[in-house]
């Protein structure tokens, strides 16, 4: 979710309406665009916006834009129109296919630029080169005084060594090579261009560098200052479509500070591709069957109320036939892709709040699911018998599974994390205890004695299942006292055992966690269900913990197929 | 009056037989009780005003080592005017301690006393005693006898001649002394009354015991009363975990308002956690901040579902028959088919969705783990529980979901007002979020919900709306259960859940 920074001020003069200073307020108002205020202090606002698919609100002009519609200011479709031709052509140099293949610019003249613009454009930038330029790996903004730059422009290549040019923030030339080791932005973004024997440049005609896309503008030719009054934007990148929306994204919100929209030609060499116009700026029609509307939302709306919402969203309506309503999309509303788009702006615009709730009476019988049976009386049993149940992560370490329960490590018996984010976490468990010894290390200091169990999911590997594991729920139980042993270990694995009416037999065995000779394997029907045991003492030295236990593990899932 | 209990009327009895007064001490041994017996029947008797308890300190003294010594042999000077005498009353200092067997020591102790007590007079100069007359036997010297005869003596029961002697041999370091004590009790006019009425002394039991109960002699033995207020022990009963239990009963809950529990597993393919979401595969919470992956495989089988992941990925890449116009990128079976930690209970309503089993109407829910690679902290957990559900039928509307939010608010948050914003998930469209107000806590945002886009239920073969809904169910345990940290739900801390109520 990204959090937009806005300055107050700057938002109301936009939207052109007083609104109240007061973060409640203002999130009933940012509702209508799934936002939120974040932080509201002086004239710093910021804004969390939910919908990851709409680039077009993260930014201060994108919201005053869509607001205006929801708060009745300006409503219905707001048209914006290449005015001419800017006469910038871009040549595009077929060597950087490989490396960054696509760019995209406008121009937009008759900017009145002041400071709190200038920072609110620059945040857009960065916003935009963040989130959906995947920290300008995908897409990165680059913006020109115009009146400085000589057209044709080229977006070539240069080596590392070959061009000089003094970038943003800097009062001395550079080659590329130098910008990636002093720059701040070169070693930020440097490994963008790295692995490349040579480096996209953005040029023009008279061999002045504009750029070094996507690391850097040039201190003389791109950066935006009072007197700047014509802008050239330049988006460059890894997917056309995303540079043709970032593009229009940066356009458009210039145009909203008053701009006239000028489009370039871009000449491409890469075969399916020729010469191309930017920005692309058109609107897309959509048929929106009213009937479809009042299915979704339960709404008896009349055609003339879906117009209204509809324009309140900044939809245009083209023409209305029958139910059938010709919607006309905004070109920055790339995030419809269906009518149901269209459906959820129209109960926006309605308000949520004024479509009255109706509990749906279906014919269904609820139920739980077939495990919580067993679940249920085994842990109904097990509190009976005074154990306390405890509530684990299933996720663990090696360590804890393996080496403290004094057992050689069996990695390709474990499910593990191939990016872990918390050291400790780093696989599923396979079985139950080690949660319950480290669970009993770290109460050594309560009163004795402890008695607690869980009955929780452990994963293993299978390689028949579609997902290559299988989740097996278990059941785990540990004594710990001065007096803790086997027989009261197997007293209790009776009492659950004979009360879910199963037939076992603890039949001796080895397991390293536990005393030889004080080890069973707990079996039913000839097949293995569990293990019981007095913990071996190398286990409790392990865990830190200084008195006896006595423990057991079983298999639920086998003793399901049992009842 | 309440009833004595046997202690207190046996020492009442011995009472009477000490003649009405007697230190606790006589009171046990006469009447055959221990020593704290006496004292806690004293307590209670006189708190009934049976009995007067007065408290006495005692000095007790006896001889010390050095005192038996002086006790065997008499003290230096009366040894030295003993053999003073002997030799005619006049004789050098020097003769007269030899004649006395003392050491040099004891010699000059003497001859401190000596002139003390003016028994002699010491030339100096000439080194030579003179004793006029024999002195007496002096008090200090006869309470030495005593204390030799006696072994212990009461000081405060000594004549006042003797009770300065003491002081005097107490100062010459040859008694042992103790304080101590000494409570006496004395029958009142009230406790000679009930003694003289007469209280027979009943065998009294504190357990009562199979014996007692076989053989009927529960009869004539009388069951001591307890001090019912006194604190006891604490013992710890076995409970089920506090947040479990409160996801049982939300369980019970949704079962009773017609929901079937849904299950699936914890590993799980992306393309049930995503692609059959309609989360686009390079949106960026698949990323691998956002999303445990496997390790070992990394890969599933998609093979039985191979219809349906071609529905899946048409939908992706042009919309399929979906009316959508898709997210227009070229689908992936491979990565669909990696494996990662299920990250929301959603993966479950796309295998629901799916299933054989599916009823239409219908409605189902599912209370299962997720993960996420969160740094685990007040307010995130990296693994936690998620409750999630679907509704689906052939009439279902925007209306039904608020509806549905509305009546978990006020059954499961016990809200008292609700209210809808707009919300944004990748496969829900119109997608809303439900606040839920409670007095004291303000507004809480309790659920998030949506009616699942046609590019989720198309390609899955389900042609009527489906309601989805997820609730923030930690959120309303941690405001039920006063916790403001959420690691409190996987805590392993004994105390707190040994002292955590159950209700």
């Amino acid at each position: 979710m990204p959090t937009i920074e806005v300055d107050y001020r700057d938002f109301l003069s936009l939207l052109g309406v007083d609104l109240p200073k007061d973060a409640e307020a203002l999130d009933d108002v940012l509702s209508y665009v799934k936002g939120e205020v974040k932080l509201f202090r002086d004239d710093e606002l910021h804004i969390e916006l939910q919908d990851t698919n709409r680039p077009d609100l993260w930014c201060v002009e994108g919201l005053a834009r869509a607001l205006k519609g929801f708060l009745g200011l300006e409503k219905g479709l707001k048209s914006y129109v290449v005015v001419g031709d800017s006469g910038v052509e871009v040549t595009v140099d077929v060597r950087l296919r490989e490396i960054r293949p696509y760019i995209a610019c406008a121009v937009v003249r008759g900017i009145k630029v002041t400071d709190i613009m200038i920072r609110e454009v620059m945040r857009l930038q960065d916003k935009m080169d963040q989130t959906y330029g995947r920290q300008r790996r995908r897409t990165s903004i680059g913006l020109y005084d115009f009146d400085l730059v000589t057209p044709p422009l080229r977006y070539g290549v240069a080596k590392p060594r070959e061009v000089k040019f003094v970038p943003l923030e800097f009062e001395e030339e550079l080659t590329l090579e130098e910008i990636l080791e002093k720059h701040p932005k070169g070693v930020e973004y440097g490994h963008l261009v790295q692995p490349h024997p040579v480096w996209p440049i953005f040029i023009d005609s008279s061999d002045r560098v504009l750029s070094f896309p996507p690391i850097i503008n040039s201190n003389d030719l791109g950066r935006i200052t009072e007197r700047t009054k014509n802008i050239l934007i330049e988006v460059t990148g890894t997917s056309f479509e995303t540079v043709l929306n970032t593009l229009m994204n940066v356009t458009l919100a210039l145009a909203d500070r008053g701009g006239s929209i000028h489009s370039a030609k871009i000449h491409y060499r890469y075969g399916e591709m020729g010469d191309v116009v930017t920005p692309r700026l058109e609107t897309r029609s959509l048929t929106l069957d009213v009937n479809y509307v009042r299915r979704v939302l339960g709404l008896d709306l009349r055609l003339l109320e879906v117009k209204e919402m509809l324009e309140r969203a900044r939809y245009g309506v083209l023409g209305v036939d029958g139910s059938k309503v010709e919607v006309e999309v905004p070109c920055y509303r790339i995030d419809v892709m269906h009518p149901i788009d269209v459906v959820e702006d129209i109960a926006i615009a309605y308000d949520y709040n004024r479509i009255e709730p109706r509990w749906p009476k279906l014919p269904t019988v609820g139920s739980k699911a077939p495990q919580c049976i067993l679940r249920d009386a085994v842990r109904e049993v097990m509190v009976g018998l005074g154990f306390q149940e405890v509530l684990s992560f299933t996720l663990s370490n090696p360590e804890n599974l393996y080496t403290k329960m004094n057992l050689n490590p069996e990695p390709e018996n474990l499910v593990e994390i191939e990016n872990p984010r918390i050291q400790y976490l780093t696989c599923l468990r396979n079985w139950l205890l080690p949660s319950l010894m480290e669970f009993l290390s770290r109460n050594v200091h309560v009163e004795y004695p402890q008695r607690v169990f869980e009955v929780g999911y452990c994963v293993v590997r299978d390689e028949r299942a579609e997902n290559m594991t299988r989740d097996v729920e278990k059941l785990a139980c540990v004594t710990i006292h001065s007096n803790a042993n086997f027989t009261e270990a197997k007293a209790v694995l009776d009492a659950l055992l004979t009360n879910l009416s199963v037939r076992y037999k603890v039949e001796e065995t080895e397991h390293n966690s536990f005393i030889s000779g004080r080890t069973g394997r707990i079996t039913t029907e000839g097949t293995d269900i569990g293990v019981i045991g007095e913990v071996h003492p190398q286990v409790l030295e392990n865990w830190r913990l200084g008195n006896p236990a006595a423990a057991f593990e079983i298999d639920l899932e086998k003793v399901r197929r049992l009842l | 009056m309440s009833e004595l209990r046997e202690h207190e009327r046996k020492t009442l009895l011995t009472l009477r037989s000490l003649g009405g007064r007697a230190s606790v001490d006589e009171v046990a041994e006469k009447g055959n009780l221990a020593h704290a017996a006496v004292m806690r029947a004293a307590l209670v008797l006189e708190e009934s005003g049976l009995i007067k308890v007065s408290e006495e300190r005692r000095t007790r003294v006896r001889l010390n080592d050095e005192g038996r010594l002086y006790a065997e042999e008499g003290l230096p000077e009366r040894r030295l005017v003993q053999a003073l005498k002997e030799m005619g009353g006049e004789a050098p200092i020097g003769s007269a301690g030899e004649a006395a067997g003392l050491s040099r020591e004891l010699l000059a102790i003497a001859l401190g006393w000596i002139s003390r007590k003016g028994w002699a007079a010491v030339d100096r100069k000439e080194r030579v005693l003179r004793m006029p007359i024999e002195p007496p036997t002096g008090a200090d010297e006869r309470l030495l006898a005593l204390l030799k005869r006696e072994g212990t003596l009461t000081v405060e029961e000594l004549d006042e001649e003797l009770q300065n002697a003491f002081k005097l041999l107490k100062g010459r370091k040859i008694l042992h002394v103790e304080e101590e004590t000494v409570r006496e009790l004395e029958l009142t006019d009230e406790g000679w009354r009930l003694v003289e009425k007469g209280i027979e002394a009943v065998e009294e039991v504190s357990q009562l015991t199979p014996v007692l109960i076989a053989t009927g002699r529960w009869r004539e033995v009388r069951l001591r009363r307890y001090n019912i207020k006194a604190p006891v022990a604490k013992v710890w009963p076995g409970k089920k975990h506090p947040y479990l239990r409160f996801l049982d009963e939300l369980r019970e809950r949704l079962v009773a308002l017609g929901f079937k529990e849904m299950t699936g597993p914890i590993v799980e393919l992306s393309f049930f956690n995503c692609d059959a979401l309609y989360m686009p595969q390079n949106h960026p919470a698949r990323e691998v901040h956002d999303m445990y992956f496997i390790k070992e495989p990394v890969y599933g089988s998609l093979k039985p579902y191979e219809e349906v992941l071609k529905n899946v990925k048409e939908t992706h890449e042009d919309g399929w028959r979906t009316g959508s116009k898709g997210w227009g990128y070229r689908f992936s079976t491979l990565e669909a088919s990696r494996l990662m930690l299920r990250s929301q209970t959603t993966a479950l309503s796309a295998r629901t969705l799916l299933s054989r089993d599916l009823e239409i109407p219908g409605k189902y829910f599912a209370i299962a783990r997720c993960y996420r690679p969160d740094v685990v902290d007040r307010t995130h957990l990296t693994e936690f529980n998620q409750v999630e559900g679907i509704v689906l039928g052939e009439e279902l509307t925007l209306r039904d979901l608020l509806g549905i939010l509305e009546r978990f608010a006020v059954e499961i948050a016990e809200a008292d007002k609700v209210r809808f914003r707009p919300g944004y998930f990748p496969f829900t469209e119109p997608s809303v979020e439900l606040h839920a107000y409670k007095e004291g806590c303000g507004w809480l945002e309790f659920g998030g919900a949506g009616i699942f886009r046609p590019e989720v239920t198309l390609p899955l073969g389900v042609d009527v709306p489906v309601l989805a809904w997820g609730l923030g169910v930690d959120r309303i345990f941690m405001m039920k259960a006063g916790i403001d940290d959420i690691r409190y739900l996987f805590t392993q801390d004994l105390e707190w859940l040994r002292a955590k109520g159950v209700v």
